[in-house]
């Protein structure tokens, strides 16, 4: 009883202490701001990858790809095993390529990349497409509208008329038969493409003195602008080209998707590459990803034995991006966690000058019967007292802080000058944040654990102070 | 009449303090008996070992050589815990600079022998009756009005008589005074001793109290006087002492 008493009475009387108190609480404070960044940015990232990703890939390992992907999807929607777990499956084709286009000052620019050949309605099914599409998340088509067609048809016959007039034929001798009438010029309307929102835009500030410094996105090539690919054919490697026109765009608020990607239908894709049915991949949809994943890839792989094909969940498709964010989140917890390991050097020393000026009331204990142990358990329950107050004002000021971070990051940036978080780097207009229970309790653990680890050496010197040399101490 | 068998007894004491290369031997054969009941003055000059010898007495040390009785049992060779437990429950002490801990009320450090005794359940149960015990003492030395005052808000003597309280809350067989006067002025002194003399002859408490203040003594059962290490063997030594310092 004795002992409670003493550390709160120490608690209240020593202001030494607090010193002890504010570092824990910086330290859990900056931890959990810190986590709770990490791992929103770990949590967001993870949610769009995996939004944009099927379950289970099988893919070829080369741009040649394999063929018959309707075979092997029957053959697996026959499997006994494979069938019933099976949500939905689509192929699709993936290869490099160039895409050239106009700004609007009629200057023409050419960038990499990365064509992918999908069937619209089956990759809507797999799920990560049209639910990224900006213009027809309910009906994912690569056909032109109607008021596209107009307009494209317009624009080409207005192009036409502006070409040079043909001279007309010399009049033949009237006994030479009459020539043939010119060719008519058929207008072929493209295929459609849907571009990546970042190929199709750039993002501006709204204004400089607009106090949220939003940006916004302007567009540069509109829903029936033309665009030209170029790429290679399948197995004599040459170059092919073709002209699109924009129907729609991908923005999955993944900058590395949405300034790379572009669409097109994949009937269409095989056609210019010359290479019949042949696809690089056959993505898979599960009803159970949880339960049956690692099943299912075995299974996949048992299934085309002697193919050079690559099945793999969408974890470990991302395992070395997924597995880097893990690796910074656990290196930096170990340097942050050093902040409170100073605050622990903190509570030694404090702890030690604290037991010095006791020395006294110490030796009066024990004249009064208080054991070693019980002397002990005071200075280490005044460690753990000051490792939970500090540990829970720490979480109360971590807590704030991460629930406001962008009202504290427009703070630091006004005081600054400068842009804390560069919203065109990261592609997120809010700084995400995740508050984990799990997170909270193993900080505030830690925090206390060190307190009180670093509490023992000057509570066991108390305890083994001599009596009488504690009562005679000047 | 003095019972046959001492309540303390202490048998051929040795005591020396080690400095480095420095030896003070300050207790060198020491015998004492304490009968239960009994107030005893300890005279003797500074560094006579007076100090030592109630420290011995109260288990806050350990005799090099000899042995301290307690009712017939020896305890100087006890394990710690025996030790701490008749620190706690069976010898009460007092000191010259009261020694009160600065971060509790009257109260609280009346309490704090309690406290050490009673695990924290046991106090919840039984906080009443105890928290009535440490009133009734504070009533009894006078502080009934300065229950909630820390020890700087208190005077010599009222620091000393809460000592008193806490000294006795856990009804303790034998006292230990250290100079329990040593600190405070000739009236607030002499009121000091009254009481100790009123709780020995009221509650029958053994006090063992050492002390320069040859005023004081005569209040009390015997006096012992500390030369050179032992106990004084001649049984006038009082007096002879008294004689000596008197005509200083």
């Amino acid at each position: 009883m004795y002992k409670l008493l003493l550390c709160w009475r120490y608690l209240k009387t020593r202001y030494l202490a607090m010193a002890c108190i504010v570092s824990v609480m910086l330290g859990v404070a900056t931890l959990i701001v810190v986590n709770s960044v990490m791992s929103g940015f770990s949590t967001k990232l993870r949610e769009r990858l995996r939004a944009m990703q099927s379950d289970v890939s099988i893919e070829s390992f080369g741009m040649e790809g394999f063929a018959d992907p309707h075979g092997k999807m029957e053959k697996i929607r026959q499997d006994p095993f494979l069938g019933p777990r099976v949500e939905a499956m689509t192929a699709t084709m993936e290869v490099f390529a160039m895409l050239q286009y106009s700004w609007p000052n009629g200057e023409r620019v050419s960038r990499p990349v990365k064509l992918v050949g999908v069937n619209a309605d089956e990759r809507a099914e797999t799920g990560g497409f049209s639910e990224f599409l900006v213009l027809h998340k309910d009906n994912p088509s690569f056909a032109l509208p109607e008021n596209l067609r107009k307009r494209f048809l317009a624009d080409e016959e207005r192009f036409l008329k502006q070409l040079a007039p043909v001279e007309p034929p010399k009049l033949l001798p009237p006994d030479e038969l009459p020539s043939p009438a010119p060719p008519q010029v058929e207008i072929k309307i493209p295929e459609g493409i849907i571009l990546g929102n970042l190929i199709a835009s750039i993002r501006r500030k709204t204004s400089e003195d607009h106090p949220d410094k939003k940006r916004e996105e302007v567009y540069f090539l509109n829903p029936g602008d033309t665009v030209v690919l170029f790429t290679v054919s399948g197995a004599k490697m040459k170059p092919v080209d073709a002209r699109f026109v924009v129907v729609d765009y991908f923005k999955s608020e993944m900058s590395e998707y949405d300034s790379n990607f572009v669409f097109v239908p994949l009937p269409y894709l095989q056609h210019l590459r010359t290479m019949g049915d042949r696809v690089t991949s056959i993505h898979v949809k599960l009803k159970d990803y949880r339960t049956d994943a690692r099943q299912v890839v075995d299974a996949l792989e048992h299934l085309f034995p002697g193919e050079m094909l690559r099945v793999q969940t969408w974890e470990q498709k991302q395992g070395p991006l997924l597995a880097a964010i893990d690796i910074e989140k656990g290196i930096l917890n170990v340097l942050l966690f050093l902040i409170i390991a100073v605050a622990g050097f903190g509570i030694l020393a404090i702890f030690s000058m604290i037991v010095a000026e006791k020395t006294r009331d110490i030796g009066v204990l024990k004249a009064l019967g208080a054991s070693n142990g019980g002397v002990m358990k005071i200075f280490l329950g005044y460690g753990l007292l000051l490792g939970i107050v500090g540990a829970s004002f720490g979480t109360i000021l971590g807590v704030l802080i991460s629930d406001n971070i962008n009202a504290v990051e427009k703070f630091l940036s006004n005081i600054t000058g400068g842009d804390i978080f560069n919203r065109d780097l990261y592609y997120f207009d809010k700084i995400p944040t995740n508050l984990e229970i799990s997170m909270l309790v193993s900080v505030n653990l830690g925090a206390i654990g060190i307190a009180v680890v670093f509490s023992i050496l000057p509570a066991l010197r108390a305890a083994l102070l001599h009596p009488v040399r504690a009562l005679r101490y000047e | 009449m003095m019972e046959a068998n001492p309540l303390v007894c202490a048998v051929n004491l040795h005591k020396t303090y080690r400095r480095n290369a420095d030896r003070v031997e300050v207790l060198r054969g020491l015998d004492l008996e304490v009968h239960e009941g009994e107030f005893i003055s300890v005279l003797g000059a500074s560094g006579s070992g007076k100090s030592t010898l109630l420290h011995l007495l109260g288990t806050l040390d350990r005799p090099d050589e000899g042995a301290i009785q307690f009712k017939g049992r020896r305890i100087d060779n006890l394990p710690s815990q025996e030790r701490d437990r008749l620190r706690n429950q069976t010898f009460g002490f007092i000191f010259q600079f009261y020694h009160l801990l600065p971060e509790l009320n009257t109260v609280e450090n009346t309490l704090l022998p309690q406290m050490i005794a009673h695990g924290a359940w046991s106090w919840w149960w039984n906080r009443g009756e105890i928290r009535k015990r440490a009133l009734e003492l504070l009533d009894r030395v006078g502080l009934s009005h300065r229950l909630k005052h820390r020890p700087r808000e208190l005077s010599g003597g009222e620091m000393q008589r809460a000592a008193i309280a806490r000294a006795l809350v856990n009804r303790p067989r034998v006292l230990l005074a250290d100079e329990p006067t040593g600190n405070l002025d000739s009236a607030n002194g002499q009121h000091i001793i009254r009481l100790l003399r009123e709780l020995n002859r009221q509650e029958g408490l053994t006090i063992v109290m050492v002390t320069h203040n040859l005023d004081l003594v005569a209040d009390t059962d015997r006096v012992v006087r500390l030369v050179e290490g032992r106990i004084e063997a001649d049984p006038n030594a009082a007096a002879a002492f008294d004689t000596a310092m008197a005509s200083k």
